[in-house]
């Protein structure tokens, strides 16, 4: 009977290639689908947790800037500082629990490409935003020009690279964030006052009226216990002029609301194929009884029990979907997984694939769910074969 | 010998594959342009490296189609394999890409290189497999 199921979809490669293609959209759509709404839940997660601050607060002028949202939180290239005396002048107000200052600098296109890199400047002696990353990779201090490369710098532990012509060397090299945090580099305040230092001997930066000594270009604050944020961004765009103060979260409410936007439109794609899938499925196996009915009444004259009928019918159906199924997923992975990077930067949202392990689970839950579902929608057919009346057909009169 | 309609098919699949990777590469998933003063960042010595090994793939394509030594032909299906390894190898491994991985060498020409790099080699090693099985037949 297998090397019947067998026979019988070679023997007409045309529909077995209709059902297996459509069995490998099934899964291809389930997959990528679901793999993407994934990957968009997780890069907004670690957003979140790459804030890592309850409060941040910046000079005021910098919020008038097109580009402010996307330097803090898409990783553009771009700078902004305020005097030093504003942040203390903020870290006195009430409520202020952690607070870390940092400093921004753009790079001019280093030796190797034309984009500039953004780089932050953080203090590790206060730090509680970036050091926590740092550390998941890099256990030792960063020493002056030590600098700590995002994952998506072509740079290696070792590596020298120039920026203002100060050469600086990779310490360590950060984890896959999918966010802004993967095109930055980090070092602390020694090396990126040296680097502002030398931006400004060669002309290459304006500070206006500002020191670069006594310059920061944000804080990161966490509120104290018994403060709320909302309360401790009120008091401070209240009592200190020239600043500006956010809460972390309703930073990202834009981003969240987009990615809701997009995670909802692809289900409801996933759902449209499905339900077309399922209703051609149906279509195509009942066809496909229908004009096969004669050749199942000759195999039932010739000692096919009606269960043997049914069950080659659903094998046939199990072996399309089946191969339709692995084809699909090994399209839908070598699409999603090594063009991400394509992804990422079409949708110009935070996007992190899962780990391997849930990869291969949405992957396997992929395939099932396709194979199952085309076995069901062969069940109806293998049904009415086993209950097909041989004589009648054979008569032809029906 | 005359040649069955397998070797035919992944004949064919084989020259598709060598006239992506040379096309492809200078049209569809090409490196990254040059800088503002008009010279060029490493990825493009990639793309030149990859075009001229697509070339060579397409060459030995169409021998592959053309040839009618069965023995000839198992020949040149092998040595895709090591071409298609080999321009897979050439973006990042061989010649260094660009700085950010986010950058259009990084994500679409390395990727693009490697899958069709991979499926000429495996499309050269089940082509020389068939052409055995079929002059042992």
């Amino acid at each position: 009977m297998k090397s019947l199921a067998m026979k019988n979809l070679s023997g007409r490669p045309v529909r077995t290639a209709v059902l297996v293609i459509l069995a490998a959209l099934l899964t291809f759509t389930a997959l990528g689908g679901t793999l993407t709404v994934a990957s968009l839940g997780k890069g907004l997660d670690s957003l979140e947790a790459r804030l890592g601050a309850d409060v941040m607060v910046v000079p005021k002028e910098a919020t008038m800037k097109k580009k402010f949202e996307d330097i803090v939180l898409q990783g553009s290239t771009g700078y902004f500082y305020m005097d030093s005396s504003r942040a203390e002048e903020v870290m006195e107000c009430e409520g202020v629990g952690e607070v870390s200052p940092q400093f921004f600098l753009a790079s001019t296109g280093s030796s190797c490409c034309s984009i500039p890199v953004q780089i932050i400047g953080f203090d590790p002696a206060t730090d509680f935003t970036v050091s926590p990353w740092i550390k998941r990779t890099y256990g030792g201090e960063l020493g002056l020009y030590d600098i700590v490369a995002g994952s998506d710098l072509n740079a290696f532990v070792g590596d020298k690279l120039s920026f203002y012509g100060v050469e600086c060397t990779v310490a360590a090299k950060l984890e896959k964030t999918g966010t802004s945090y993967d095109t930055t580099v980090f070092t602390n305040e020694q090396t990126i006052k040296a680097l502002i230092q030398s931006s400004l001997d060669k002309g290459m930066n304006d500070f206006k009226d500002i020191d670069p000594a006594r310059s920061v270009s944000c804080l990161m604050i966490n509120a104290a216990d018994g403060t709320s944020p909302e309360e401790l961004v009120n008091d401070i765009n209240i009592h200190v002029k020239k600043v500006k103060a956010y809460r972390s979260g309703d930073m990202i409410n834009g981003i969240a609301g987009s990615l809701g936007g997009v995670s909802q439109m692809i289900k409801l794609l996933i759902a449209a194929v499905w339900v077309l899938g399922i209703v051609i499925l149906l279509l195509a196996f009942t066809m496909s009884v229908n004009e096969r009915k004669k050749e199942f009444a000759v195999l039932r004259v010739m000692g096919a029990s009606r269960s043997k009928l049914a069950g080659l019918v659903l094998k046939e159906a199990l072996m399309t979907c089946l191969i339709g199924s692995a084809a699909g997923a090994v399209i839908g992975l070598l699409i999603l997984i090594p063009f991400n990077g394509v992804i990422e930067q079409t949708l110009s949202l935070p996007f992190l694939l899962p780990e391997a392990g849930s990869i291969a689970g949405i992957t396997a839950a992929a395939v099932v769910l396709s194979v199952l579902t085309g076995a069901a929608a062969a069940a109806v057919s293998a049904w009415r074969v086993s209950r097909i009346d041989t004589g009648v057909i054979l008569r032809g009169d029906n | 010998m005359k040649r069955s309609g397998k070797e035919w098919i992944f004949g064919i699949l084989l020259l598709i594959c060598s006239l992506c990777m040379s096309a492809g590469v200078k049209l569809v998933f090409h490196a990254c342009g040059p800088k503002e003063d008009g010279s060029f960042m490493t990825c493009h010595w990639a793309e030149q490296a990859v075009f001229t090994l697509g070339c060579v793939m397409a060459a030995v394509s169409v021998l592959i189609l053309i040839m009618p030594d069965s023995g000839m032909r198992r020949g040149l299906a092998l040595a895709m394999i090591p071409a298609g390894a080999g321009a897979a190898l050439i973006p990042n491994t061989m010649i260094k890409l660009c700085m950010m991985t986010d950058m259009h060498c990084h994500a679409v020409m390395k990727p693009a290189v490697i899958i069709i790099g991979a499926v000429s080699a495996v499309l050269g090693l089940i082509y020389a497999a068939v052409c055995k099985s079929e002059r042992s037949a």
